[in-house]
């Protein structure tokens, strides 16, 4: 779905353009020892969707590095809603299905509690079933969640998570990156919520500052904590067509940056994300709060940008 | 007691749970919002497809996940969703929600428009976008979505919403906090009506809740990075209360620098991204500005007390 942008969108576009245009010079200058360990964050840039999202994953080396042959791969795409822009692109969860096939893998399985028709709604469905993968929705049934100790954690000591994850050998998170009324931002860090159980979801979203009003980033210290308790093998970012107002529900204002984000380092990955809509990722709680706790890199002169036009 | 005066016993009790009745029905406005879902045809050319559903309460986080605490921080009761097609195979979907008072409807409208639409007369105010249109009418919001920008899409979204407008009989008027913002320079369309904090930090992000539990608020823009901010405490008393706590944790901040504070009791602050922030008392409402521009900031808080 290709939609026109307003006037104050470009401008929004163009502001956002040129940050990342900066954050893409900055990454261009790191050289040396600093590269060496540096975080990769490879995109896939153009019109077809699938074809980026497979060459941003090239960029990283390819799939075999990530999904082993034989292994059981969970898919965690962004199922929101129907509204344009909310939910990861049909597209790009066929590609990586069929990526993860290429690997050799011996199950996919995209994992879920949310229901049937949002992913009947948003097309996923369908892609699934025709590609082969297993589509795994689960009750909300706290049974069915593993309590999941919280490295370092902070306001969470104990994670709540699909237990079915744990019968998998690698977790491809795939979000769209947009709007959040909560917190502003959605990427690879807020997307994991989908993993958690729906009732120690609700206690991430409780408004804490009207018991201590100094707790208002208690949903993205959450979202840090329960980043540390579950770590995806790979992440892979709709940053193709998305909401930059009315989030993560929609509808919305769409931009439209036509870009698949791959990496591993989820705070490197979310701040080159919300760098494109002009947000600054050391505004944004849950990017800042990840990098003080150790979980990424911030700064975009300690990252390499891997970034190719797909025709 | 004769047999007649039980049969006038009952007949007034008759009438008495007749006009109950009545009262109930007019108070509530509607009978159930699924009789505001506009039958086949009604918008001419489209008709409903699916089943609608709907979700009351708490039930809210089932279809909005992660997104439904705002419309609880306005005051949520309930939703109900239906698709519509017309022949053609485009399709839309509408949502109505009910909230809990007019003021929630208008400032849950406010928080979901851009303000960069198109107005259209729907309704007690009503927006369109490139492809969707929220509107509200006494305490229901609508929004409907389209699933492609097409010409005949997007009269649908009219012409539906146009049907759920005529069946809404509740009106009301934009909440009397709004009349603060000073009318001068007020950018249309920009004006967002808060009830919260969550709200308020997707207008101006605060580094803590101290001092802004607030009643009600209100923000308008006017001009680019410029805009005003009316918080109502609803008494003297309480504003009282959240200035002192709001300056101590302004000043406390490391996000918040301290410019000046004036005799009048107005006080000033830079922020983190070099904005200005000019905060004052008046009665029971505390207003900010915030600009890049020291004296655009001071100039729209004195012309607003």
């Amino acid at each position: 779905m290709s939609r026109m942008i307003g006037r104050r969108d470009f401008i929004k576009t163009s502001a956002g353009a040129g940050l990342a245009l900066a954050m893409s010079k900055a990454l261009a200058a790191s050289t040396g020892a600093a590269k060496a360990k540096a975080p990769v964050i490879a995109v896939g840039v153009g019109d077809d969707y699938g074809k980026s999202a497979v060459r941003a994953v090239e960029l990283l080396g390819g799939i075999k590095k990530f999904v082993r042959k034989g292994s059981k791969v969970a898919l965690l795409p962004n199922v929101q809603s129907r509204h344009p822009g909310s939910f990861t692109k049909p597209e790009i969860l066929r590609a990586v299905i069929r990526l993860c096939k290429k690997a050799g893998a011996s199950e996919i399985n995209c994992l879920s509690w949310q229901t049937v028709k949002q992913w009947e709604d948003t097309g996923l469905k369908a892609v699934i079933e025709s590609e082969g993968a297993g589509l795994k929705i689960f009750e909300r049934d706290e049974a069915l969640f593993r309590p999941v100790p919280v490295p370092d954690g902070v306001a969470l000591k104990e994670a709540r998570v699909l237990a079915a994850l744990y019968d998998h050998d690698a977790l491809i998170n795939m979000p769209i990156t947009k709007d959040h009324a909560g917190n502003k931002f959605t990427g690879t860090m807020k997307n994991l919520m989908g993993l958690n159980s729906p009732v120690n979801n609700r206690t991430f979203h409780r408004p804490n500052w009207k018991t201590d009003p100094d707790d208002v980033a208690h949903l993205d210290q959450c979202i840090v904590d329960l980043n540390k308790a579950v770590k995806p093998a790979l992440n892979i970012v709709d940053a193709t067509e998305f909401i930059v107002s009315n989030g993560p529900f929609g509808p919305g204002q769409l931009f439209r940056p036509r870009r698949v984000v791959a990496g591993t380092d989820r705070v490197a990955v979310d701040a080159y994300c919300a760098a494109l809509w002009a947000l600054k990722p050391e505004e944004i709680v849950q990017i800042k709060r990840a990098a003080e706790q150790g979980l990424g890199q911030i700064d975009p002169n300690k990252a390499i940008l891997k970034e190719e036009d797909v025709i | 007691m004769t047999a007649a005066r039980h049969r006038g016993a009952a007949i007034a009790l008759t009438v008495f749970l007749a006009a109950g009745a009545w009262a109930a029905l007019a108070w509530s406005g509607q009978k159930t919002l699924e009789s505001l879902l506009p039958a086949d045809g009604a918008a001419p050319g489209w008709s409903r497809d699916g089943e609608p559903q709907a979700f009351a309460g708490e039930d809210l986080y089932v279809y909005i996940n992660g997104g439904a605490e705002i419309y609880q921080e306005y005051g949520f009761r309930r939703v109900v969703i239906q698709d519509y097609r017309n022949a053609a195979g485009r399709s839309l979907s509408l949502e109505i929600f009910e909230m809990e008072t007019p003021a929630a409807a208008f400032g849950m409208f406010t928080f979901k428009r851009s303000g960069q639409g198109k107005d259209v007369p729907i309704g007690s105010g009503a927006e369109l976008e490139d492809y969707y249109l929220n509107f509200w009418k006494g305490r229901y919001l609508a929004t409907l979505t389209g699933f492609d920008e097409s010409a005949a899409t997007v009269a649908g979204l009219i012409a539906v919403g146009g049907r759920v407008e005529a069946m809404i009989m509740d009106t009301a008027d934009p909440p009397p906090l709004v009349a603060s913002l000073p009318a001068e320079g007020l950018r249309p369309g920009s004006v967002r009506y808060l009830r919260g904090l969550l709200g308020l930090n997707n207008v101006y992000p605060f580094p803590s809740a101290h001092g802004l539990g607030f009643a009600a608020a209100v923000k308008g823009d006017y001009g680019e990075g410029l805009f005003l901010v009316v918080m109502d405490y609803g008494s003297d008393a309480a504003r009282e209360t959240a200035w002192d706590e709001l300056r101590a944790a302004l000043e406390g901040s490391d996000k918040f620098e301290k410019v000046r504070a004036s005799a009048s009791g107005s006080m000033l602050f830079r922020d983190s991204r070099g904005r200005y922030a000019a905060f004052a008392p008046s009665g029971a409402r505390i207003v900010f500005g915030v600009s890049s521009d020291l004296t655009a900031s001071l100039l729209l808080v004195a012309q607003s007390r």
